[in-house]
């Protein structure tokens, strides 16, 4: 069940309805229910996957609980790990490493097919797992006591508005919510419906009509001119921008309504005056996971200077290949490691200061240089292979084509795109709930009738599923 | 301002919001969402008011083989035999009632049309045609024509409030009915449903005269028992249902109805599956024929009036007839039509 389709339409105020009524000791059933309702709307089967994740980490925290020692704890860590790690493996990896060992052996002439396995990869499975995965450690660090209601941890693993996409959260933030007695509140009712407004339209206006254009340079770019490919490769940043933090939005938006505040998942992260600040501002909760998981466990920056930048590479390529298994994805997060650590050291030795001042004339152009790089790098997140990606860049270096600009963007999409970098750029370090609640009313509701006009009137209809949930 | 003074501002403010809106909305933008989404209307739009006949049809009206002398589509045939009739047809391949119901509707009360030729095409109530996957496109073109205001069917666009289901989803729904609609069959049969038939063909294969296997032969083999061996039931088939509203519809314009029964290649079929697959085939012809014929409507029966020979694709169950068969299938029509414009002759 998507968003952005009629079926969220009616199943969500069914389900906010009944939240309010049923008593606040029931709410966790009703909660479940409707979240693997939620997800079993894409295929029946893969509740199943859940529900398995979910008893293995339940028990693993409950006996690594009454272990006093870390080293006690670790088979239960493993049990989790392995389970955990198993399962995305088998379903989102599985298939790349038989291929990648078929392409080996064939190098050398040696005909050797690993099989491949059959079923479709889980939606959200590589966000759920990371979720539960945070909860098994902090576990076994001893930062986090286990939970003893099963009913409360299967609703942290599959709380319906975060489940497919994210915000991925800590234990220690979302179960304490969903355990505390909420009201209804008419202020909840109003933030939340803006931020699912705002989020239905860069999701349906913006980012479903860049998609559009988007899909068929990536298609056929030896259709297209040298201008026409860039500014591809610019939409595309605007369109992956949108489609995901428009699907963050809603979410925070559904789960504030019931009383529920979901971490923030995006911060203007196109005004970033770099790659570490992008990463600051991009997919917060996946860059917090790596940090407090990964990142700092090899021992972050408190070790010698080679080993730290070791540190961030790894992040890196393994925040690459979580996204999805392709050597692009490998190469998305190398080519992120790789800027970040030649900014670090550029900064290092020409001695540049972090600019403070917002939007000044500097800021503009490090933001502009910093957007122009990280699209770049997006046209390896976009391409399905190294070689399209290549292709999309020698096009567009390719001086000997004599082709005439032939893209047909949609005036109504430019405008709309306009409209939202501006807003966007008003919005700097702030959220659409709380910079609306600060205009007139006269104007909020003009603005509230435009958003609900254009998502109705202009949506794109053509590709609506939402990028992230492939992941 | 107390909170129910609030919220009475707002719903009033709501309903003159939508009001404005689907008046800007279909003044501006709803003709060019019409001809991006759902151009499918134009066929409707080019029949002129004072039709006397319109033919509904798909890719069998109008296919043609490349040595045919008469490459006139079967309704071209049907109106060259009225010369003093205006017949117009409108032909979508890949179409089925479904689509001929949502057509039809949109066909101006102004227009004096009075008979309605409609294709009657007996292979469309197979469970792998009616979940085709080329379904959801199908169902996604007709959502602008529903019978509502303009702003409400774009608004059902937006968040695709129609039968939208991947390939493998619609692959599972054809199968289920397969496996689980059983066979209810007057003698004694090896077999309680499709997959089971088709299965056991699949296994066995189809030889060749000199014992080999000849793999062509039982691919073609199973795609007509998976064409051909379903009864309909009139009670659950969503095309019955389709066909039921036209019926409806043209009883309110007052419209004379007439169903073409397509033909089938039923020779090629009694020589792969022998009588078991005609005898499915007889079945649905007979009660589509009197299911109608009680329902007021003509139906001209052409299943078996075009030979083998005259089928155009010979590795596949279509309804893609060469000259001889279009002219025979607009031959049955026109005497119907005979027989209904001129009732005392």
């Amino acid at each position: 069940m998507l968003f952005n389709t009629i079926d969220f339409l009616i199943f969500f105020p069914i389900v906010i309805f009944c939240y309010f009524l049923t008593p606040n000791k029931y709410r966790w059933i009703l909660l479940l229910a409707a979240s693997y309702y939620f997800y079993m709307s894409w295929k029946i089967e893969y509740i199943f996957l859940i529900i398995f994740s979910t008893l293995i980490d339940y028990y693993s925290g409950l006996k690594m609980a009454k272990l006093p020692n870390k080293k006690d704890r670790k088979p239960y860590l493993i049990i989790s790990l392995v389970t955990n790690l198993g399962l995305l493996f088998a379903f989102k990896y599985f298939n790349f490493a038989s291929e990648s060992i078929t392409s080996i052996f064939s190098n050398f002439g040696i005909s050797f097919e690993p099989p491949l396995m059959k079923a479709l990869l889980p939606v959200g499975i590589s966000f759920y797992t990371f979720q539960t995965l945070s909860y098994s450690i902090d576990v076994y660090l001893g930062k986090q006591q286990a939970e003893k209601h099963l009913g409360y941890f299967a609703l942290y693993v599959s709380f319906f508005p975060q489940l497919v996409a994210g915000p991925i959260e800590r234990f220690s933030r979302l179960t304490p919510q969903l355990k505390e007695k909420h009201y209804f509140s008419y202020n909840n009712l109003v933030n939340g419906l803006r931020l699912i407004l705002y989020g239905l339209f860069i999701k349906m206006v913006i980012a479903d009509n860049i998609s559009a254009i988007v899909d068929k340079i990536y298609l056929t770019p030896q259709d297209y001119s040298s201008i026409d490919i860039l500014i591809g490769i610019f939409l595309y940043s605007f369109q992956i921008y949108s489609d995901f933090y428009g699907y963050s939005l809603i979410a925070i938006g559904s789960a504030l309504i019931m009383g529920i505040k979901l971490m923030n998942n995006f911060k203007t992260p196109y005004l970033a005056r770099n790659i570490s600040e992008f990463w600051q501002r991009w997919h917060i909760s996946l860059s917090t996971w790596f940090r407090d998981y990964l990142y700092y466990p090899l021992g972050g920056n408190r070790v010698k200077i080679y080993r730290w930048a070791l540190n961030i590479f790894i992040v890196f390529v393994i925040s690459g290949i979580w996204h999805g298994a392709n050597t692009t994805f490998i190469i998305w997060g190398t080519l992120f490691g790789l800027f970040y650590l030649l900014e670090k050291l550029f900064n290092s030795i020409f001695k540049i200061k972090q600019i403070d001042s917002h939007f000044s004339f500097k800021h503009i152009l490090l933001s502009l240089k910093t957007f122009i790089l990280i699209s770049l790098i997006w046209v390896f997140f976009r391409s399905q292979s190294f070689a399209e990606a290549l292709n999309i860049f020698s096009y567009i270096f390719d001086t000997s084509r004599d082709i005439k600009s032939s893209l047909n963007i949609n005036i109504i999409t430019v405008i709309f795109l306009i409209l939202f970098i501006i807003s966007d750029i008003a919005m700097y370090n702030s959220r659409f709930d709380k910079s609306i609640s600060k205009l007139n009313s006269i104007y909020r509701w003009a603005l509230y009738s435009i958003l609900i006009f254009a998502i109705i009137a202009f949506a794109g209809v053509d590709n609506f599923a939402f990028i992230y949930f492939q992941f | 301002m107390s909170i129910i003074t609030k919220i009475i501002i707002r719903i009033i403010y709501l309903i003159i919001f939508l009001v404005v809106s689907n008046y800007v909305y279909k003044v501006y933008f709803f003709e060019k969402d019409i001809q991006q989404y759902s151009d499918i209307i134009n066929l409707v739009r080019k029949v002129p008011d004072n039709a006397d006949i319109v033919y509904l049809g798909e890719s069998s009206n109008t296919t043609v083989r490349g040595d045919d002398k008469d490459k006139r589509a079967i309704s071209t045939i049907i109106a060259d035999n009225f010369p003093k009739l205006k017949i117009y047809d409108i032909t979508k391949p890949a179409s089925h009632a479904d689509v001929y119901k949502v057509l039809i509707s949109h066909i101006p009360k102004t227009n004096k049309l009075k008979t309605l030729i409609v294709t009657l095409n007996l292979r469309s109530f197979n469970a792998q045609w009616i979940y085709s996957d080329l379904e959801t496109a199908i169902q996604k073109s007709l959502v602008l024509l529903r019978p509502y205001p303009p702003l409400i069917n774009r608004f059902m666009l937006s968040f695709k409030a129609y039968d939208i289901k991947t390939k493998k989803e619609r692959e599972r729904q054809f199968k289920h009915k397969w496996k689980h609609d059983k066979y209810n069959l007057p003698f004694k049969f090896d077999f309680d449903n499709l997959k089971d038939w088709e299965g056991y063909v699949w296994h066995k294969g189809v030889l060749n005269p000199d014992g080999t296997k000849n793999f062509e032969l039982k691919n073609l083999t199973c795609h007509y028992i998976k064409a051909y061996a379903f009864q309909i039931d009139t009670l659950k088939s969503p095309r019955i249902k389709d066909f039921d509203q036209i019926v409806e519809i043209a009883k309110k314009r007052n419209w004379k109805l007439v169903f073409n029964l397509m033909a089938e290649n039923t020779q090629r079929a009694k020589e792969l599956l022998g009588n078991d697959i005609l005898y499915f085939l007889e079945y649905n012809r007979k009660l589509l024929i009197d299911y109608y014929q009680r329902k007021g409507v003509t139906v001209v029966d052409n299943l078996n009036s075009v030979e083998n020979e005259q089928f155009i694709d010979q590795d596949w169950t279509t309804e893609h007839y060469a000259e001889k068969g279009r002219q025979t299938i607009a031959t049955n029509v026109t005497d119907t039509l005979m027989k209904i414009l001129n009732p005392k002759k």
